[in-house]
């Protein structure tokens, strides 16, 4: 059950309004973004239950779902919204607090998926762009399953989706320069 | 010898796909009166209609037979063809092979060509014994009655007024304005709703052309469109009108507190009072049920404070007349009681109000100068929980239909509370949100962004007291989970019901009523200010639930027709009426008790020319008579019959076939 009564404010709808420029209050519950996404019967609350959630203030059990991380920013919810709620920032937003404030859901693929994102930016960082075969190789040593999808290396390899060595980017220098000016923004902003 | 023409029409392919028309036409013209017979694709277009025209002058027709559709669709039509080839229009005929053969013998052509054949026969048969009849004119008395001064009544009477005819207004309480002077803001625009009333309160006080007669009941009403007698009763006030001056000492000094219904009961008026500082008129009334002077004979401070003289305890109801020629019916509308909502703690718990006392609450005129607060303990509540469909769409408690305004009060109040109470909290429970009106769906979503306030989908199973707090338990269906809700105030948006004396008065009217209590009208799309009593309108609430500004269009509406049956001196009406032949009639009366619309009354006859003994016989009213042919078919003697459908007539038709 769910308990409500008297809230001056509603400090975590006003967050996640903050963080992704988006108004949550303007969701009427029709559902079509549910109906929309293609990972929704994936989530254990859907992006309609997710809003509803931030309406109420019920921080908790939004910022412990697994409904963000699943989330694939492929925006086909926001582009048919029928109130133009920017749906996968308000997603990014409860990612960047559920981080923030340590509400992480603790399932295994939800850390899997984080791990992916870790991967993919650091892959980034280093080269300036991805290195497939590392990102596999690494992925499958960090979450500890070696030969995960591995029949499907030699057809890559043939095919050209997957190189041996790494390829460098003309200018990776200022990469690694954008890098280190998202990491002080984010600490000036925690601080 | 008669000479009949027949026009039998295909329409299109409604009557030609089901029934064998030329086949017809030739069975037809086998009919020895029968002098020409003819088929056309569709008979009510212009060329349809010069045929008819050409046939009448050509075969010098006596009377013309249309076989086509029902009379309801193009009788008129048919009619003034024949009038305009020069023939009575009474000696139409038409007879409906559509509705009565074609369109629901479709599976059985050849019974369809048969029953048709049969339809036109008979008809022929009738028309053979058709009489020229003339229109009758009925003069009218030009000033309308409104009963109920809310805002249908004053919008009716202000715009009847202003073409100049005479209007009658009476209202039931001491001033007039209704429900709408109890409301404090109207959606969606949220503009006060006295500063909008109160003018047009003032135009019907000052209007030339309006009487108005507050404090009064309508108890009668006599006659037929054109010419009503309405007996009008007029509740001792106590105090005479043409001497008071509204200066207000007797209510200032009055020692007895009754509960103020104005204000829904949240606080006291004296038992001599107006009933708020805006009236119309502002006079006061004594309550005769509370004043002491009244029950026990002992008090009289208001007659000693008043400078006038203009209390006088001894006035007495007075019934008057007025002989009016239509009237517009706008009684509005009560709030349904929420007591079956026992789990809902109402009665019980001081805390939960309804609609109607949070709108006195946050009026600024009302009794907590417009701040809301918590009855049990006079705080300013902060969470506030409003509860929708209290009574509609219940079967089980309260009433099925729903009430069309409570999703827009509802938001309104939420914003209301917003704009009195900044720091405060509200949840709505509701079952649907109805907002089709122009800037309805806007108002809400204002009322759910801009304020902040949060919509709930479901209908609360119960409230519960915990310390001196409401706990409201629902459930989310957007979640699926249970919700409760800790809350300083509940208000219930309760239904809309018709005015408990509407049966009375529609039984006084002679005019028809749903099974809710609600006046029907003469058509639901297509004559929806009509009654089926000609010359009676329906304005406002008492004919459906609705809003203020479809209040006003329809009020508007009715002025139009009030206006529309005042346009002429007389007014004209199908002469298809009963007539009595005194010669056979025994007086029995029986017609009198069949009559459904009164129009039946006696009248005393010499027995034999110049004898001094007379008898009763039955007089039939031409203006009341609507010529539904009951009294003829009760009459033992034969002596009524029906202008159009004499018994040579139906005769006729019988021996046909």
């Amino acid at each position: 059950m769910i308990r409500l009564g008297y809230l001056e404010k509603n400090t975590f709808l006003e967050a996640v309004n903050k963080k992704s420029g988006a108004n949550v209050l303007n969701c009427y519950q029709c559902g079509k973004c549910v109906s929309t996404c293609p990972v929704s019967s994936y989530m254990d609350y859907p992006p309609r239950v997710i809003m509803q959630m931030i309406k109420l203030g019920m921080k908790e059990e939004a910022l412990k779902a697994n409904s963000m991380w699943f989330c694939l920013t492929c925006s086909a919810c926001s582009g048919r919204c029928p109130r133009e709620i920017d749906i996968p920032a308000v997603m990014e937003a409860i990612r960047h607090i559920a981080i923030e404030e340590n509400y992480v859901n603790k399932t295994k693929k939800v850390k899997e998926i984080r791990t992916f994102h870790n991967i993919f930016l650091d892959m980034v960082k280093r080269y300036g762009r991805n290195y497939e075969l590392r990102m596999m190789a690494e992925f499958n040593i960090r979450t500890r399953n070696l030969f995960k999808d591995m029949h499907l290396a030699p057809k890559a390899l043939l095919k050209g989706k997957i190189t041996i060595g790494h390829e460098h980017v003309k200018r990776g220098k200022a990469i690694r320069k954008m890098y280190a000016m998202a990491d002080k923004l984010e600490k000036s902003q925690k601080g | 010898m008669a000479r009949v023409g027949v026009f039998v029409c295909f329409c299109g392919a409604n009557i030609a796909d089901f029934v064998d028309v030329p086949a017809v036409v030739e069975e037809v013209k086998k009919i020895r009166e029968v002098k020409y017979a003819v088929y056309y694709k569709y008979m009510c277009s212009d060329p349809g209609q010069q045929i008819i025209k050409d046939a009448i002058a050509q075969y010098r027709l006596t009377s013309v037979v249309v076989a086509a559709c029902s009379p309801r669709m193009h009788e008129k039509t048919f009619r003034r063809a024949v009038s305009e080839a020069g023939l009575n229009p009474y000696l139409l005929e038409i007879a409906n092979i559509r509705e009565h053969s074609s369109w629901v013998h479709q599976k059985n052509k050849k019974a369809a060509t048969e029953k048709a054949g049969d339809l036109i026969r008979m008809a022929v048969a009738k028309s053979i014994a058709n009489e020229q009849l003339h229109e009758i004119s009925v003069p009218v008395t030009k000033r309308a009655l409104v009963i109920g001064g809310g805002i249908a009544g004053i919008q009716a009477a202000l715009d009847i007024a202003d073409a100049h005819i005479p209007v009658v207004l009476v209202e039931r309480s001491p001033s007039i304005g209704g429900r709408m002077a109890q409301l404090d803001e109207t959606f969606p625009t949220l503009d006060c709703s006295q500063c909008i009333l109160t003018p047009k309160m003032v135009d019907v006080a000052s209007h030339p052309y309006i009487e108005l007669i507050p404090y009064s009941e309508v108890i009668g009403l006599e006659g037929y469109v054109g010419n009503y007698k309405a007996k009008i009763k007029k509740k001792a006030s106590y105090v005479n009108f043409s001497l008071c001056t509204g200066c207000g000492a007797c209510t200032q000094k009055c020692p007895v507190k009754v509960p103020n219904e104005f204000n829904m009961g949240i606080d006291k008026r004296k038992a001599i009072y107006t009933p708020f500082p805006q009236a119309v008129p502002n006079k006061p009334v004594i309550d005769a049920e509370h004043c002491n002077m009244l029950l026990k004979g002992k008090c009289g401070i208001c007659s000693k404070v008043c400078e006038k003289g203009a209390i006088d305890y001894t006035m007495k109801d007075e019934v008057i007349e007025r002989e009016i020629g239509a009237v517009v019916v706008a009684t509005g509308y009560d709030l349904w009681d929420p007591k079956p909502y026992e789990e809902y703690g109402v009665g019980r718990f001081k805390d939960v109000i309804t609609s109607l006392e949070f709108e006195r609450m946050v009026s600024a005129s009302g009794p907590t100068g417009g701040l809301p607060i918590r009855p049990s303990d006079g705080k300013v509540p902060k969470t506030v929980v409003f509860i929708k469909c209290i009574g509609s769409r219940d079967e089980a408690k309260g009433i099925e239909y729903c009430s069309k305004i409570c999703c827009m009060y509802t938001a309104k109040h939420a914003i209301l509370l917003h704009h009195k109470v900044h720091d405060s909290r509200a949840y709505v429970f509701y079952m649907d949100v109805r907002a089709a009106g122009k800037g309805y769906e806007e108002f809400v979503k204002r009322a759910q962004v801009e304020t902040g306030t949060t919509y709930l989908r479901g209908r609360v199973s119960k409230i519960y007291k915990m310390g001196d707090k409401l706990m409201v338990r629902g459930e989310d269906a957007q979640l699926g989970q249970v919700v409760e809700i800790e809350a300083d105030m509940v208000v219930l948006a309760t239904a809309i019901i018709p005015y408990k004396t509407n049966p009375a008065l529609a039984r006084l009217l002679g005019i028809s009523y749903d099974k809710y209590g609600y006046l029907s009208e003469a058509h639901p799309k297509l004559r929806p200010v009509e009654t089926a009593k000609a010359g009676i309108f329906l304005a406002g609430c008492t004919q459906a639930p609705k809003d203020i500004p479809d209040t006003v269009a329809q009020a508007s509406a009715c002025a139009a027709k009030v206006c529309g049956i005042f346009s002429g001196d007389a007014l004209k009406k199908d002469p298809m009426i009963s007539v009595v032949n005194p010669d056979y009639c025994s007086g029995c009366q029986n017609c009198v008790q069949v009559c459904p619309y009164q129009a039946i009354t006696t009248e005393e006859i010499p027995i034999t020319r110049g004898s001094k003994e007379t008898r009763t016989v039955a007089k039939i009213n031409e203006g009341v008579c609507q010529g539904c042919g009951s009294c003829a078919a009760v009459c033992r003697s034969m002596a009524i019959s029906l202008k159009g459908f004499t018994d040579s007539q139906i005769i006729n038709e019988i021996v046909s076939i």
